[in-house]
């Protein structure tokens, strides 16, 4: 699995983190019973704070995307199936190319959908 | 591959490698052949599950096992003399070869120390206390050779990573890792069904030393039958679950990284931490899909594991950076 954060981002990096695990798991990169790197060990592969990456495990073990386990760690429990969601974000994503809608409110659109 | 020097470290490999395991077999051949008087002849050479089984003449006790001696230590020498670029390599031919002359040394002696005085071979005890210290001290011998093997020194790479290798696009102010694990299910299986077997032997033939031999082999297999691949700002690490074996290639020492497709027993004589042909070292799990590191100093690096491309290409990009500073 490939994990990418750019400190330099306005978004938090528990986020980031905790974003690119839900990406890796709904793309199916992450199989079911996937163990992901310990906190400490991902914590030192990206130079962040341990309470960084412990913060996105909790947050993703509070979704339900991850169980975290004593002396296991954390492991992958739910993968559902997401391809709907992806063609529709394709499409969508197209359409605002189409008609020349800058990222950001796109993005803004998407979210007051969401809430 | 890039322009290939001598090996490091050739006077302390052949005598690691080479002078020490001969004069084990020769201090051996020449202890047993003192006790010739007080042996008795023809001598007890084979034992099977009801005692002694197979006799023949001191010659014949010691010479099969001094020549195997012999021609591992050559066989081991050789390859750490000639293609023992990497220090791994140069450790697996120490300790195979130190490791195998002090058991077969043990071996030989043994079980004629037990018939010295004896007029009669077929009264000669069993060779199960022989043999668990001829492990023992193979192990212990060979551990030891690989251990006073001398490191690599550091060797940071005076040129760019190879432009060709593959690459990831990673904008310069992120950080990214990669990580994999890999659990080979043939070897457990197949190893599980082997220790089986020997500890079902051990109570069988009520030969203890075997009960040695599984526990060696359940630690081997454990070390075999699962790691876990990184690579980050540190370069790239594998490690099998024991912790043991561990590889490590560092940023600086990158030539170039690179998927390939590896077939254990054909390349590398088989499965784990090997050995494999042109002085390859690498942790091999299972045939397949492999990340490959050429490193400085003319060694390269072999790690079994799924989706090597993405780990090679971000090891590649990893290596531009650290370089560019």
């Amino acid at each position: 699995m490939l994990i990418r954060i750019d400190p330099t981002s306005a978004e938090p990096l528990f986020e980031q983190i905790g974003a690119q695990v839900r990406a890796l798991v709904s793309r199916g990169e992450l199989a079911v019973g996937t163990r992901l790197p310990s906190a400490r060990d991902l914590a030192a592969s990206l130079d962040v704070n341990l309470h960084t990456v412990l913060r996105a495990y909790q947050q993703l073990r509070d979704d339900g995307v991850i169980e975290l386990r004593r002396g296991r760690g954390a492991v992958v429990v739910s993968a559902p199936d997401h391809t709907r969601l992806h063609a529709a974000i394709a499409a969508a994503a197209a359409a605002a190319r189409d008609l020349d809608i800058p990222p950001a409110t796109a993005v803004a659109l998407l979210k007051e959908a969401l809430s | 591959m890039t322009r290939r020097t001598h090996a490091p470290h050739r006077v302390a490999t052949t005598l690691l490698t080479l002078v020490v395991p001969l004069v084990l077999l020769g201090a051996a051949t020449l202890l047993a052949a003192s006790w010739a008087d007080e042996l008795p002849d023809p001598v007890a050479v084979h034992w099977g599950a009801e005692g002694p089984d197979g006799f023949g003449s001191l010659a014949s006790a010691i010479l099969p096992a001094v020549v195997a001696g012999v021609v591992i230590a050559v066989g081991a020498w050789a390859l750490a003399f000639f293609a023992g670029h990497a220090s791994s390599t140069r450790r697996i031919a120490a300790g195979s070869s130190v490791g195998m002359a002090g058991f077969l040394a043990v071996i030989v002696l043994g079980p004629l120390e037990a018939q010295r005085g004896l007029a009669d071979p077929t009264t000669a005890p069993g060779i199960a206390t022989p043999l668990a210290v001829a492990i023992v001290a193979g192990l212990a011998l060979g551990t030891l050779a690989a251990a006073l093997t001398p490191a690599d020194a550091d060797q940071p790479a005076a040129s760019a990573v190879d432009p060709s290798a593959p690459r990831l696009a990673l904008a310069a102010t992120e950080r990214a890792v990669w990580r994999r694990d890999v659990f080979s299910r043939a070897t457990l299986t197949v190893g599980v069904a082997v220790v089986l077997v020997v500890l079902g032997l051990s109570v069988v033939t009520r030969m203890w030393a075997l009960g040695l031999v599984a526990a060696v082999l359940a630690a081997l297999l454990l070390s075999m039958v699962a790691l876990d691949a990184t690579v980050d700002e540190r370069g790239l690490v594998a490690r099998g679950i024991l912790g043991w074996p561990t590889v490590r290639v560092p940023l600086d020492e990158v030539v170039a990284a690179r998927v390939t497709s590896v077939h254990p027993l054909k390349e590398f004589g088989g499965w784990g931490y090997r050995v494999g042909r042109g002085g390859r070292t690498g942790i091999v799990l299972r045939t397949g899909e492999a990340l490959e590191v050429e490193r400085t100093g003319g060694r390269v690096v072999v790690v079994t594991v799924d989706d090597a491309a993405t780990g090679a290409a971000l090891l590649n990009t990893l290596a531009d950076r650290a370089r560019a500073v």
